[in-house]
């Protein structure tokens, strides 16, 4: 038994992100510093073949926003699940450092085990931005966190994460690639029952599981994961929900299968993972710790600096421009 | 000064009629509908390329609105462009692709050189970072190096990693009590699985990766009346925005300078985006349409006595302008054989040509094809 280790995520901003930011803070919030709600996308994790080494390469574990972030009906890219958050921007430098972060995570953790003990997974995967933006040098000082409960005693897999291929047939994963790519989903249920395979939202557990034997019980999830034995981080919160709800399902064990096949393989070669994961009981009713601060680029917890200057400061580009 | 010149790239653009009758064949150009019918099958074939709208208040009004332009988002770039020096003795090296499939006939002549395969890099990843002196403009005259002089142009010092003064004072290893060790810890440079994780590869010293991710877009350039290309580069490790010097360091030294520019993105208020200029996309998709339709008309009066009526016409198939054929006939299986390159390839052709300026980004995911 090992212990399930989650592949964190990693920001990605689009330079639109950084542009609607600034309009909004000049038009809108000025020096308002409430939060606002703000929408993220991420995709199945994608790896590549290097083709002069032959090593298979993971991309991160990358969650984006866009453009079109703080927008209520946002057009989310292709094959991408929606991540739900908010984002609050300071108007100092001071006041970034001295807020309470701690009292800002809480909060948003709070709201996720709520929806959780309410029995709904649309914010297992919420997050929290908070920035502060130099608009005068187009520098964007900011900092994620995407909070996830941490489960004493934790998840614990049998053997190793394998290809989803060698528990899966192919029928079964060509039926979840046409359905998720109609409806991209960020949780799903799978059961295969004589031969037709069908997908599920994660509420309706109790129902569709109904007559399905434990181990025909499959727990879908998009994973932004591209590591071997690492799922993404949405999982984590998954496991919370169901850990919560179905405790002794818990203990026996999921089938877990991470789903990575976004793009159709050609050649019949599945990227997903699966693998077992159970728990052993506990206080299930009780309110976890939660962590999940994005790190810096040197390892530490901290904010990150983005900057733009390059990219928007007029006089640069009219520099390089021939 | 580019500012007048933009003004002016807009204007004649704006008075530029847009292209109606089908110069495919003669000029390499397209036409709008032409344009729309070769990214729905792109975007067919391949998951990763999708439609996008782009900003309502930029519609270009001779494309559906749900058609404005082509994306494709996290396209993996695994080495610098500047660091493949291409030198006589790497001729030997030059790989021929195939991709007979695309014109269904499985003719090996439609090959194309793929000149960068297999090539180690000269020059380590770290060589790459070092940033030159400033240049003087008059050296515009040494086309050598001139990738390596833009990334000379970099804000001085102008690393990855912003000035250290820059990052507030505020490392909170407080914030999350102890290890959690349920989160991943940063992958190891070798991990037992075979797998490496594209944050690390930079760390690894000697190793000559350094994973840049670029988003591509492919609009629609009514002038020139062929497709345009956009990037835009994140670095993998810092996973910010790349600077523009750092761009030309994946372009490849031939066209770096003279051929890529940074221009604002034509469907958004603000982006601003490195972009092939497309002055000389026709007339080099001209010569390789050209010259893979020879090929397959070629193979098939070999195969075929009858061959006359095969020069009938090139299928155009033609977008309704609402996409609604797109879901009922998949363009994907040319329903009539035999007629050479179809414009629906168009686009699968153009990527290749793309691959060349571009060598180290993996826009190109049709060699599987």
């Amino acid at each position: 038994m090992t212990i399930v280790q989650f592949a964190p995520f990693a920001s990605l901003a689009d330079p639109n992100f950084w542009h609607a930011l600034t309009n909004l803070k000049i038009d809108v919030l000025r020096l308002d510093d409430h939060t606002v709600p703000l929408s993220a996308s991420y995709t199945s994790g994608r790896s590549i073949v290097d083709r002069e080494t032959g090593n298979e390469i993971a991309l991160g574990c990358n969650i984006t926003v866009g453009g079109e972030a703080f927008r209520d009906q946002p057009q989310l890219p292709a094959n991408s699940v929606a991540a739900h958050g908010v984002f609050k921007n300071f108007n100092t430098i001071e006041e970034f450092k001295a807020t309470d972060k701690t009292a800002l995570f809480n909060q948003q953790a709070d709201e996720i085990w709520e929806s959780i003990t309410k029995g709904s997974t649309d914010l297992l995967t919420r997050f929290l931005l908070i920035t502060y933006a130099d608009l005068k040098k187009y520098k964007y000082y900011f900092w994620f966190s995407f909070p996830a409960f941490v489960s004493k005693p934790a998840w614990e897999t049998d053997g190793d994460w394998e290809n989803a291929s060698q528990s899966f047939s192919d029928a079964t994963l060509t039926a979840v690639h046409s359905s998720l790519h109609q409806h991209p989903r960020s949780f799903f249920l799978v059961r295969t029952t004589n031969d037709t395979h069908e997908v599920a939202s994660v509420e309706e557990y109790a129902t569709f599981f109904k007559d399905v034997p434990p181990a025909s019980r499959t727990i879908g999830f998009t994973d932004p994961s591209a590591a071997h034995s690492n799922p993404g981080w949405p999982l984590r919160n998954l496991l919370a929900f169901l850990r919560y709800h179905y405790p002794t399902d818990a203990a026996d064990g999921f089938r877990v299968l991470c789903w990575r096949d976004a793009d159709v393989s050609s050649d019949g070669h599945w990227k997903s993972r699966s693998g077992i994961v159970r728990v052993a009981s506990g206080d299930e009713k009780v309110k976890p710790s939660a962590v999940g601060w994005e790190k810096n680029p040197q390892g530490k917890l901290g904010p990150r600096v983005a900057d733009l200057a390059p990219m928007m400061d007029p006089r640069r580009l009219a520099d390089q421009a021939v | 000064m580019h500012a007048i010149q933009q003004q002016y790239w807009a204007v004649r653009d704006y008075l530029s009629p847009v292209l109606k009758e089908s110069k495919f064949k003669e000029h390499g150009r397209i036409t709008p509908e032409e344009f729309v019918a070769a990214g729905d099958f792109l975007a067919y074939k391949f998951a990763m390329w999708s439609w996008e709208k782009g900003d309502q208040s930029r519609l270009r009004d001779y494309l559906p609105a749900d058609k404005q332009y082509l994306i494709t988002r996290g396209v993996a770039c695994l080495r610098r462009a500047t660091s493949l020096a291409y030198t006589d003795e790497d001729e030997d090296r030059e790989r021929l692709l195939s991709f007979g499939d695309l014109s269904s006939t499985g003719n090996e002549a439609d090959e194309w050189v793929e000149t960068h395969a297999g090539r180690p890099s000269h020059k380590d990843s770290e060589a790459v970072g070092v940033i030159d002196d400033i240049p003087d403009a008059d050296d515009g005259e040494d086309h050598h190096g001139v990738s390596q002089a833009m990334g000379g142009l970099a804000i001085s010092g102008s690393d990855d990693i912003p000035d250290i003064d820059d990052i507030p004072d505020m490392e909170e290893e407080d914030l999350e009590a102890g290890d959690d060790e349920a989160t991943a810890a940063a992958p190891k440079a070798a991990p037992e699985s075979g797998v490496i994780d594209a944050s690390q590869i930079k760390v690894a010293s000697g190793n000559l990766l350094q994973v840049r991710t670029y988003d591509v877009m492919i609009t629609y350039d009514k002038y020139y009346q062929t497709p345009r290309i956009w990037l835009v580069g994140y670095d993998e490790k810092n996973r910010t925005p790349l600077t523009p010097a750092q761009i030309f360091q994946d372009v490849s030294a031939d066209h770096a300078f003279k051929t890529v520019t940074i221009e604002p993105f034509p469907h958004s208020a603000t982006l601003q985006a490195a972009s092939v200029h497309p002055c000389k996309h026709a007339s080099v998709m001209k010569k390789v349409i050209e010259r893979m339709n020879q090929n397959v008309v070629e193979q098939e009066q070999k195969s075929s006595p009858s061959g006359k009526d095969k020069q009938k016409k090139w299928l155009f198939r033609k977008a309704s302008g609402n996409g609604k054929e797109d879901k009922t006939a998949p363009p994907g299986e040319p329903a009539d054989e035999g007629d050479g390159m179809r414009v629906d390839y168009y686009l699968v052709v153009f990527l290749k040509f793309i691959a060349s300026i571009v060598p180290t980004i993996e826009v190109d995911a049709t060699t599987s094809f």
